[in-house]
């Protein structure tokens, strides 16, 4: 009976603690698509501000999060950060390096990155910091662009799950 | 002789078809949006035709070479809406946020450009109010 009863609350905290590890962890996992009608007008069409993916494929587990965006006749960006914040490289199209870290904070996945290329005007640096928010089928990108010597820009782009 | 004639007609077709193309392209198919770009410079030119109007812009480079910059911007109307007229630009000292082109050439396309004496914006067709 004692055994039984030892058996019983391990496996009763154990579950409580699952059920609130589930419960405080937002899950960004899924198909996102960017919703025209709910993002800024600053975000779509032919010159965005900022440019945001057309389409976000997320897979998170307990330690990584991995994130392919895609946009229509655009070259993908794809990684899979570590959320402890370490550093890891992007998979970028050729010509561009990129080095990004993600680390949830309450609610919000925030990811960090630095983005180098070329141009005719020499190297180009860019930073970006993004702050995604989840809400049932809802996802909201808040995207920050700083580039050297300019004042950072801030937009936002809202996803549907697909 | 009708095979050739309508076979004639169709390639007719096509190419007057793809004229306007060429000139009103999609941002997703001439520029990098995964290049993000601000330039600092110079207008000595200025382009004022539909559907965009364009700027040209000496960028003087961190070596100090100066190479001039093709700048796709607003169509004139959107421009004049905005309170921009075309003798307003050359000399003018302009900030420059857009995307470079595809193909590696000194072309952008603007999202929105800021003449600095003015510290007045300008935006894009599509932001307009």
């Amino acid at each position: 009976m004692q055994r039984l009863t030892i058996a019983l609350s391990v496996a009763l905290t154990l579950g409580a603690q699952t059920v609130a590890f589930a419960q405080g962890r937002p899950d960004f996992s899924g198909t996102w698509r960017i919703s025209q009608s709910k993002s800024s007008r600053n975000v779509i069409g032919n010159t965005p501000d900022i440019q945001f993916p057309s389409q976000l494929e997320v897979k998170q587990t307990a330690t990584d999060i991995s994130v392919v965006a895609t946009s229509v006749r655009q070259r993908p960006l794809s990684a899979t950060y570590k959320l402890d914040g370490s550093k890891v490289d992007v998979q970028t199209p050729e010509g561009i390096t990129e080095t990004g870290q993600a680390m949830l904070n309450g609610a919000n996945l925030v990811i960090t990155s630095r983005r180098s290329f070329s141009s005719p005007a020499g190297d180009v640096v860019v930073d970006f910091k993004e702050v995604w928010t989840a809400n049932g089928s809802e996802l909201t990108v808040e995207k920050t662009r700083t580039q050297v010597g300019d004042t950072p820009s801030t937009q936002k782009a809202v996803y549907d799950k697909f | 002789m009708r095979i050739i004639l309508a076979l004639a007609t169709v390639s007719l077709g096509v190419l007057l078809a793809a004229a306007p193309l060429q000139a009103h392209h999609s941002f997703s198919a001439t520029y990098d949006g995964n290049k993000p770009i601000t330039l600092r410079g110079t207008i000595v030119k200025m382009g004022w035709q539909n559907p965009h109007a364009h700027l040209y812009v000496d960028v003087k480079n961190a070596d100090g070479k100066v190479v001039t910059w093709e700048v796709e911007s607003a169509g004139p109307t959107a421009l004049m809406k905005q309170g921009l007229r075309k003798e307003d630009f050359v000399g003018a000292e302009v900030i420059i946020k857009g995307f470079l082109a595809k193909d590696g050439t000194p072309t952008v396309n603007a999202s929105s450009f800021t003449l600095v004496d003015a510290k007045k914006e300008f935006v894009s067709d599509e932001k307009t109010p």
